[in-house]
């Protein structure tokens, strides 16, 4: 049989930073370490971002294997829609994740040739050992996907950590429950150290993990302070290179070289504000990334922006992260790991609960953008709607709306398309909406 | 014994066919479907009938099936094309294991067994997959749509369609001949497309061999040419594939009729009149 | 008349399922409190143990989604957006106010949105688990303790164990007669035609529930006194999906030529199926039965035993449900954007074509003009049926 179509070249993209154009080979080194412990026989563990289990995985010496990383990796090199194919072709539907949907195409395929699919991008996805799933927070895929897999690798098990996080409300105090909250965050982390022992043979290093949630909590004030930085006028970094910047953050968590990569992206950052070196060198429009995951087969359109004088100092995409330093409770007194790590999830998620409550009307997702707006500056709102992902596009429109209701209006862009399915995507159009949107905002300055 | 006669009314979204047999022979009508079907189906079964030399009256049972199949007052039964083109491939093409029928307004994917569906799939949401898709596009490049299928094996270097909406692909094609891409190769990538998403549903049904295509797409060379490469081997073609649901619904006609002689049971007949319809019958 | 004290069967029902909503309206007129909620992961008892009705918002197959898209995304799964849209036209204006559980994304990232958009005097959000092992239904228990503190403290007043016992008592009751008027559809043909079922299921779910066992009794009655019909037997059809909540999907396979017997539906055969435990805690009690009794594709089942075992634990109740309705087919039925149940439909469909059960999947967007689409798969389906 046949298969579809080879993925389009296309022309590198251009990254304001060093560190940016580092992330590749990075990544790439990565996929290439798991096809390496597959080799080797070492335990791989499927792994989704922003689950908590950091610093456990890396403490059990296991290898985490980040799907919706690969999907994106299919997606970048646009050769994403064969395994979306397959996957239809199984009968899942379309409108489904579409990571999601390309990890089963490509895993399903995978497992019926008993090889690599070919030409698969990178060398390809191995077959894990685990699956770790997540229920509760973040997206509904996290608890199928892999349930979904298993059909077409009945072998390999799934744990499902639940994850949740209080939510915001009026009609209760959400600081009574942190307490359950963390209570059930606890004893399904240790449920997830349970299976793995039992599952990979690997035994807890309890003295290590110690050390690794440290790490964690000094990373995170790290990208923080390093982030913060590109509040300096001209911006020295953009929401394009974010995109690859989140990689240590969500792949690379717990690990000395995440830590080593933001110091190294700060000093770069502190450089480039002593020699006054933007992203692009006459700033017109600051804009904020205001939600949406980016469509990773067209990151080029941050060029364009950058090309009619636009930046992006700033996003709340992949920025899954707080400084510890500002909690309401001190961490370092909470000495069970686990613990720890459970407390750090549930203030991470609620930091800008007690904030919202200030503003009369305000929402924590709505404060968060108001608070972006005022410390870095920002003239304008872009978003991205991604048709298959429900988890962080549904409530944008609100969002925006809500926020021009109770803070100020604001010039705003939602784009449509995907994630990775390419089909969604239409450069002339797209680029036809961002011109219009830097007329509104030409427009509104002159006011 | 008289000789008993079966027809076969195929009330496609663009053409409408009808087939009338005895027991070895067919005398085959086409025609294109109007945006009223009653007429339409009255005209092309009076043509039928002319060239078979018989009347109406002398049609033991009339079956209509397709898109347009309710709106055939003398039908005696309406069964869908699905039923109609397992029985009709099954009778032409004894070998093949499944149908890819590309249409006007859906294509879709049968597997059968002596004759009979045991599983099918089909699409009518997305013109992208049917022969709307080729319509749309062909319209935007100035190429009749007779002229697609011979064009395309012209093609040296086929483009990629990126785009599987339609009017974002019909844009596409444009964007691409006024880059001044060749046309051939334009139609061919639209070929590639095509057979992209229909053989992606079809695949669900996990495809056997053989394969038969029918409807207007298998017509189309170029298409035609697209299907084979994904399957990965030639497909089985009717000698007019256009009428396999008309021949499989006069079919299933005759079998109407023979099982119920051998229960000895009396046929239920419509009121059926070959007479043109009144508005609101 | 009221549905209160009518014995009357499906003429009542035809008069809810019409008019849905019109019984809430008049009980908010009589100075009761009407309380939305979105699905049947929402324990009513504890709303109905707080003095409310419970009031189930619904959609329309029939009313084109319009108001919703200016505040709500359109990959929303279609039936969600149709409840916020009729929710936006002033459908549901008796609301005093509403609960959203945590069953799916479409419910549980839209939640803000239902909850500044309708601006009512009560939200409430219930972080329903995904998960069922052991801690999560701990932590449900104090979820719902959450749950019942916050409604007390909207109505000033404890949400006592006696009242709650006395909710499950009354809720158990109107889940046995569900299960009763279901047991009149496994004749063949049924008593009691799937379109039918799906209109008292529909006007139920907009009653309080004591109205609500009255009108099933009323409708018992009746179907019990018809006269089995005769003539040619018709294919028996289970439909399976997330949520039906309009019947014309239901009378669109009916009119193909076929009965649809029982389901896998909210509201249906998966939301009546568990009963609340009415020993113990009745928190706890109502915690276990919505956390593991309804069986739904938004939940977490942990994989106990073999792949093929795993499948049983999930989908066994369906085959088991198809056996004793003695089922010809089964129609998966999936809205379009639902991520819990589109995700399932490889191995739901496996494992029930491995116990001989022939499956037909449909892919949907809740709206009759694309109901009407599926006319010819349902009756190309029934003729595969009928050749086997």
């Amino acid at each position: 049989m046949t298969e579809e179509k080879k993925p389009e070249e296309r022309k590198k993209r251009r990254t304001a930073t060093e560190a940016a154009a580092s992330i590749g080979p990075m990544v790439k080194a990565m996929i290439t370490d798991v096809q390496k412990a597959r080799e080797e026989g070492k335990p791989i563990a499927f792994t989704f971002i922003a689950c908590a289990y950091d610093e456990i995985i890396r403490a059990m010496d296991i290898v985490p294997s980040w799907v919706e990383n690969y999907a994106g990796i299919c997606g970048a090199k646009r050769d994403a829609q064969r395994f979306l194919e397959r996957a239809e072709s199984l009968n899942f539907s379309r409108s489904l994740c579409t990571y999601a949907l390309c990890g089963l195409g490509f895993d399903s395929w995978r497992e019926e040739l008993g090889e690599m699919p070919p030409d698969a991008p990178w060398g390809g996805q191995v077959k894990p050992t685990v699956m770790l799933g997540s229920g509760q927070i973040l997206c509904d895929p996290r608890n199928k996907w892999f349930q979904a897999a298993q059909h077409y690798m009945p072998d390999v098990p799934v744990y499902d950590v639940s994850l949740p996080y209080p939510a915001y409300a009026d009609d209760y105090d959400f600081h009574e429950t942190e307490g359950y909250y963390v209570k059930h965050i606890v004893e399904q982390l240790r449920g997830l150290i349970d299976f793995l022992e039992e599952q990979t043979g690997h035994k807890m290093d309890w003295a290590r993990l110690e050390e690794l949630v440290d790490l964690v909590d000094r990373t995170y004030d790290l990208i923080v302070d390093t982030y913060d930085l590109r509040r300096a006028i001209p911006t020295p970094m953009g929401t394009g290179d974010a995109m690859n910047t989140m990689v240590p953050i969500q792949f690379m968590m717990a690990t000395q070289q995440a830590y080593d990569f933001f110091t190294n992206l700060n000093a770069e950052l502190k450089d480039k504000i002593a020699r006054k070196e933007g992203v692009i060198e006459d700033e017109k429009y600051r804009l904020i990334w205001g939600g949406g995951l980016p469509s990773w087969f067209a990151l080029g359109d941050f060029n364009y922006f950058n090309s009619k004088g636009a930046v992006f100092p700033v996003e709340t995409t992949y920025r899954t992260l707080e400084s510890t330093r500002d909690f309401d409770i001190d961490l370092k007194k909470i000495k069970d790991p686990l613990e720890h790590i459970a407390w750090r999830w549930v203030k991470t998620w609620t930091y800008w609960y007690d904030k919202a409550r200030k503003r009369p009307g305000s929402h924590p997702d709505v404060e968060r953008l108001i608070q972006y707006i005022e410390d870095f500056k920002i003239d304008g709102i872009v978003m991205h709607e991604a048709f298959s992902c429900r988890s962080w596009h549904v409530g944008l429109i609100w969002q925006l709306n809500h926020l021009k209701k109770i803070y100020r209006d604001m010039p705003s862009l939602i784009l449509e398309s995907d994630i990775i399915d390419i089909s969604s995507y239409n450069e002339a159009d797209t680029r036809a909406r961002i011109d219009a949107f830097i007329d509104t905002l030409e427009a509104v300055k002159d006011r | 014994m008289k000789s008993q006669y079966f027809a076969g009314v195929d009330i496609g979204s663009t053409m409408t066919k009808v087939v009338i047999m005895d027991q070895t022979t067919l005398t085959p009508v086409i025609g294109p479907t109007g945006p009223e079907h009653r007429k339409l189906a009255n005209r092309v079964m009076e043509e039928a009938l002319a060239k078979a030399k018989l009347s109406f009256d002398e049609i033991t049972y009339v079956v209509a099936t397709g898109y347009g199949r309710i709106n055939v007052p003398f039908a005696d039964k309406q069964i869908t094309e699905i039923s109609c083109h397992a029985r009709g491939v099954g009778h032409l093409l004894p070998d093949a294991r499944t149908v890819i029928d590309i249409g006007g307004q859906d294509s879709k994917g049968i597997k059968l067994k002596a004759g009979r569906v045991v599983d099918f799939v089909m699409n009518d949401k997305c013109a992208a997959g049917t022969g709307r898709f080729l319509e749309v596009t062909a319209e935007g490049l100035g190429v009749s749509l007779e002229d697609m299928g011979r064009l395309s094996l012209e093609a040296k270097n086929r483009v990629e369609i990126s785009n599987t909406c339609t009017v974002f692909a019909a844009q596409e094609v444009v964007a691409r001949l006024s880059e001044g891409v060749a046309l051939p190769d334009i139609i061919a990538g639209l070929h590639e497309a095509i057979a992209t998403r229909i053989y992606g549903m079809v695949r669900r049904l996990k495809i056997e061999r053989e394969v038969a295509l029918t409807g207007g797409g298998a017509k189309n060379i170029g298409l035609v040419k697209a299907l084979e490469a994904k399957l990965g081997f030639p497909a089985l073609l009717p000698p007019e594939p256009l009428l396999t649901g008309a021949i499989g619904a006069a079919l299933l006609g005759r079998d109407i009729v023979q099982e119920a002689a051998e229960k000895g049971e009396t046929l239920v007949r419509s009121e059926r009149r070959l007479t043109e319809a009144s508005i609101f019958t | 008349m009221s549905a209160e004290n009518s014995t009357g069967g499906l003429a009542i029902v035809d008069k809810y399922y019409q008019g849905y909503g019109s019984r809430a309206r008049e009980l908010k007129k009589q100075g009761k409190q009407i309380m939305g909620y979105l699905c049947a992961f929402t324990p009513v008892e504890i709303i109905t143990a707080a003095g409310f009705v419970p009031f189930r918002i619904k959609g329309d197959v029939n009313e084109p989604i319009t108001k919703a898209d200016t505040e709500m995304e359109t990959i929303v799964c279609p039936l969600v957006r149709s409840w916020f849209d009729m929710s936006l036209k002033g459908k549901y204006e008796f609301l005093d106010g509403l609960v959203i559980s945590h069953a799916c994304d479409s419910m549980a990232r839209s939640k803000d949105i239902w909850k500044y958009t309708l601006g009512l005097p009560y939200f409430h959000f219930i972080d329903t688990s995904h998960a069922i092992d052991d801690s999560s239904l701990d932590f449900f228990v104090s979820i719902l303790g959450t749950f019942r503190k916050s409604l007390g403290g909207f109505i000033g007043q404890e949400i006592s164990d006696e009242s709650l016992a006395q909710a499950i008592r009354v809720y158990n009751e109107n889940r046995q007669r569900i299960w009763d008027l279901y047991e009149l559809r496994k004749s063949d043909p049924p008593l009691l035609s799937g379109a039918e079922m799906t209109r008292v299921l529909v006007a139920a779910m907009g009653l309080p529930v004591q109205e609500s066992i009255k009108l099933l009794e009323g409708v018992i009655t009746e179907v019990k006194q018809r006269q089995p019909a005769v003539g040619a037997k018709l294919p028996r059809i289970m439909v399976v999906g997330a949520e039906v909540d309009d019947a014309a999907f239901i009378e669109l396979i009916e009119d193909a030529g076929a009965s649809v017997v029982t389901d896998d539906l909210c509201p249906g055969g998966r939301e009546y199926r568990a009963f609340v435990k009415t020993e113990g805690d009745p928190v706890a009690a109502i915690a276990e039965r919505y956390l593991r009794g309804i069986m739904c594709g938004r939940s977490y089942v942990e994989q106990k035993g073999t792949y093929p075992e795993y499948l049983e634990q999930r989908f066994g109740h369906i085959a088991r449900a198809a056996k004793e309705y003695n089922v010809d087919g089964i129609v998966l039925y999936i809205y379009k954007y639902c991520d819990p149940f589109g995700f399932e439909v490889p191995a739901m469909k496996s494992y029930l074509e491995a116990q001989g059960i022939q499956v037909l999947y449909l892919e949907d967007e809740y709206s009759m003009s694309t109901v009407g689409r599926l006319r010819t798969r349902i009756q190309a389906f029934l003729e595969m049926l009928g050749t086997r």
